[in-house]
């Protein structure tokens, strides 16, 4: 007999999860549910060791699979207070948003920190009966005598991990969904760059000066700061620390030759922001792609015994004023552990078997909200928008709250005739983007 | 039996400047290169001397991936400690995964009533040929355990150890540092308690089946004071200075230079040949100090 014949076969699961993030967990919590075998192989040392994020995470996507979610989940400050600000480089026009409504059940959106709230997705699919493989990379896909996809390689020593659906939620920049041929080549084009910092701020501190409540948070997103180059900045409140950030452009990065911590910092001392920080320690640094070329980015969703979901398949919705991935994330992770389980259960792991992921997504709020904003991303990264509206705006309404006694107030025609002839904006061009603004958020 | 005892840490703790408090979170908690090294010789050990690993813990549940990590590598696994209670924050409890407190175990800090459960643990699944432990642990070990473990099993003991290597069953040849750049050989022949430094050996990866068959399976856990036994009586057992002299690394043979006198000689000294000399090019700031080590990948070709 020899070696082959003695070697026992690899296990064979139902379904291998690349990633244990958001997406992963979620659609690895579906297929445990649905009774099918299934590992999450993530190469973190737990779940949420690795990840990034920017903002705020919106859990009533967990309303139907995590009952009274927000009585356990690891929450940091529930968000009251949603800012979204204008920036130049002296200028601020401030929207403020707060409603005590979102800080009761079944609240509205909610600042964590990644590792305890993957952690914490990933237990509930443990639970269910999923396995987690920690520490673990998959290094690439599996294939049989016909091609189809059938598992992964792994990076422990015998790593060949077999499996009837493999589902690619490796994050951006998937290498999976590359190697499967669903994902392009990485246009710089659809990519921002994400990097904050935390700073340690006791929660008494953030209370008084954000005007919050004990558990309230506050998420201000930004249009401008970032010292010219194409993007924005965030501050969000967490318990005793706050995140601060800044996302751009990758190519406005690459032109502008400055640095991810010269943003930070340039954004941290706009005087619209600085007051907020005073006093405050830099904990933590991090930085992260971001996948925000939206609909018309997206890779094909699933191939022969490969679905991909989450920042793998560019599911993180950048529509300007909605700023949101995790939620997405999940919401595509438990379609695609839905399909898979159905495929299984129907022996069809084909792309025409596990078609049924594309069609729950267009069902659901990913890819419905995903296709009716999919002009937004280039609309808010345009150029227009990023150099030229951000000033108009703030001058306008400098101009109107300005007091210049003894004339008499200009009117606001006459304010935005002169503000739009300073910057060289011609009504033509507003009015076009004018509408593309309202055909993208109608 | 080869006993390894380990005492998995988060590595990188949060200090707070002010006042000096520590914050740990048992999730990011690894093996200390020392106590990898150790788990690392014993496995070849065993492996030579066709005996098995027993890996003692002391510490809480947060451990426990860690100890399966163990149990992949195909030692058995015992745990003295207490399953920690999930914190309850003031926004509700975190869950099994949420941050645990700094203490890995109720004996953290107490190297010696450590190594008297570390050593009921042990007797508990037989008397051990050999007992490795890292150097120090990686909290705020000091390194006491091992002698205080040496100390209840009634064994020798040879602490800092930089290389452990096996002559036939039952028979190490170690060395260790001494002051003064010396080194001091010893050769083991019964069993003896010992720490290694964290170098020299690297830790192997499970394979991903012993992975898979080790995830979620039980293991002996015990609680500290269940555990704890009289000090046992002191073995016999060899272990005798073979060697203490100041370390000189072996030589390395090079190839003898060729050419005249002057060719030979700018050989050996590498004189007018090509290099970059060492400048100093501090200080910087942190994002000059960045240019300046891609600017040297770039010139070495590490880059391109």
């Amino acid at each position: 007999m020899t070696d082959e014949q003695q070697a026992p076969d690899p296990p064979v699961f139902d379904a291998v999860v690349v990633g244990a993030g958001p997406a992963g967990a979620s659609a690895a919590l579906a297929l445990a549910r649905a009774g099918r075998s299934v590992v999450m192989v993530e190469r973190g040392p737990f779940p949420g060791a690795k990840n990034v994020y920017g903002g705020v995470v919106y859990g009533r996507v967990l309303d139907e699979v995590i009952p009274h979610w927000w009585e356990q989940v690891p929450v940091q400050r529930w968000v009251v207070r949603r800012s979204t600000m204008i920036l130049t480089d002296t200028q601020a026009v401030t929207l403020d948003v707060r409603s005590q409504a979102w800080g009761a059940q079944p609240y509205n959106g909610m600042t964590v920190f990644r590792a305890d709230f993957d952690s914490w997705l990933a237990q509930h699919a443990i639970d269910a009966g999923a396995r987690l493989l920690t520490s673990t990379v998959a290094t690439g896909l599996l294939r049989d005598g016909s091609g189809r996809i059938c598992g992964v390689r792994t990076d422990r020593p015998g790593g060949d991990l077999r499996a009837r659906v493999v589902i690619a939620c490796d994050g951006v920049n998937s290498f999976l969904a590359k190697e499967a041929g669903l994902l392009p080549r990485a246009d710089a084009t659809h990519m921002t760059l994400g990097a904050k910092e935390v700073l340690a701020l006791p929660a008494g501190v953030i209370e008084e000066r954000f005007g919050l409540g004990p558990h309230e948070g506050l998420d201000i997103e930004a249009v401008g700061g970032t010292a010219g180059v194409p993007g924005g900045g965030f501050l969000y409140t967490n318990r005793d620390s706050v995140s601060v950030g800044v996302v751009v452009s990758l190519n406005g990065l690459a032109a502008s030759g400055r640095r991810p911590e010269d943003l930070i910092a340039s954004f941290k001392a706009h005087p619209g922001i600085a007051s907020y920080l005073k006093g405050a320690e830099v904990k933590e640094y991090s930085a992260h792609l971001i996948p925000e070329g939206g609909y018309s980015t997206m890779p094909e969703l699933a191939t022969d015994g490969l679905l991909v979901a989450g920042d793998a398949a560019a599911m993180t919705l950048a529509a300007g004023i909605w700023l949101e991935g995790v939620n997405f994330a999940i919401g595509a992770g438990l379609e695609a552990g839905r399909a898979a389980a159905t495929a299984i259960g129907t022996g069809d792991v084909s792309a025409a078997g596990l078609s049924g992921y594309r069609r729950a997504l267009e069902a659901s709020f990913v890819l419905r909200d995903h296709k009716r904003l999919r002009l937004a991303p280039d609309l808010v990264l345009s150029d227009r928008m990023q150099q030229q509206y951000t000033k108009v705006l703030c001058d306008i309404a400098e101009d109107l709250f300005t007091v210049t006694n003894p004339q008499p107030k200009p009117g606001l025609v006459r304010i935005m005739r002169r503000v739009l002839r300073r910057h060289r904006v011609r009504w033509r061009d507003l009015a076009r983007d004018g509408l593309d603004t309202a055909r993208t958020f109608r | 039996m080869v006993a390894v005892c380990v005492a998995p840490t988060d590595l990188r703790p949060e200090v707070d400047d002010l006042t000096g408090t520590v914050r740990s979170d048992l999730r990011r908690a690894d093996l200390p290169a020392a106590e990898a090294a150790a788990l690392e010789y014993g496995l070849r050990i065993a492996e030579e001397w066709g005996g098995w690993v027993l890996v003692a813990c002391c510490g809480s549940a947060a451990a426990d991936d860690l100890l399966r990590e163990a149990r992949a590598l195909g030692a058995e696994v015992v745990r003295v400690g207490t399953a920690p209670s999930p914190t309850a924050g003031p926004l509700g409890p975190l869950g099994p995964l949420g941050p645990h407190p700094v203490a890995p175990g109720d004996l953290a800090g107490h190297p010696a009533a450590t190594a008297a459960a570390l050593a009921g643990a042990i007797r508990g699944h037989g008397q051990p040929a050999l007992v490795l432990c890292g150097d120090r642990s990686g909290g705020a070990g000091v390194g006491a355990v091992p002698a205080f473990l040496a100390a209840e099993l009634g064994l020798g003991q040879s602490l800092g150890l930089v290389s452990v290597r096996t002559e036939g069953v039952g028979r190490l040849v170690v060395e260790r540092r001494l002051d003064g750049g010396w080194r001091e050989r010893l050769a083991i022949t019964g069993p003896a308690v010992l720490s290694v430094e964290g170098a020299g050996v690297r830790l192997r990866r499970a394979g991903l089946d012993a992975v898979l068959e080790s995830a979620g399976a039980p293991f002996d856990v015990r609680s500290p004071n269940g555990s704890q036994t009289p000090p046992g009586e002191p073995v016999a057992g060899g272990m005798h200075t073979s060697a203490s002299r100041p370390y000189r690394p072996r030589t390395r043979p090079v190839p003898a230079p060729t050419g005249d006198a002057h060719e030979r000689l700018l050989a050996l000294t590498g004189a007018l040949s090509d290099r970059e000399p060492a400048r100093v090019v501090g200080p910087l700031t942190a994002a000059e100090a960045a240019d300046e080590l891609l600017a040297y990948l770039a010139r070495r070709g590490y880059t391109t």
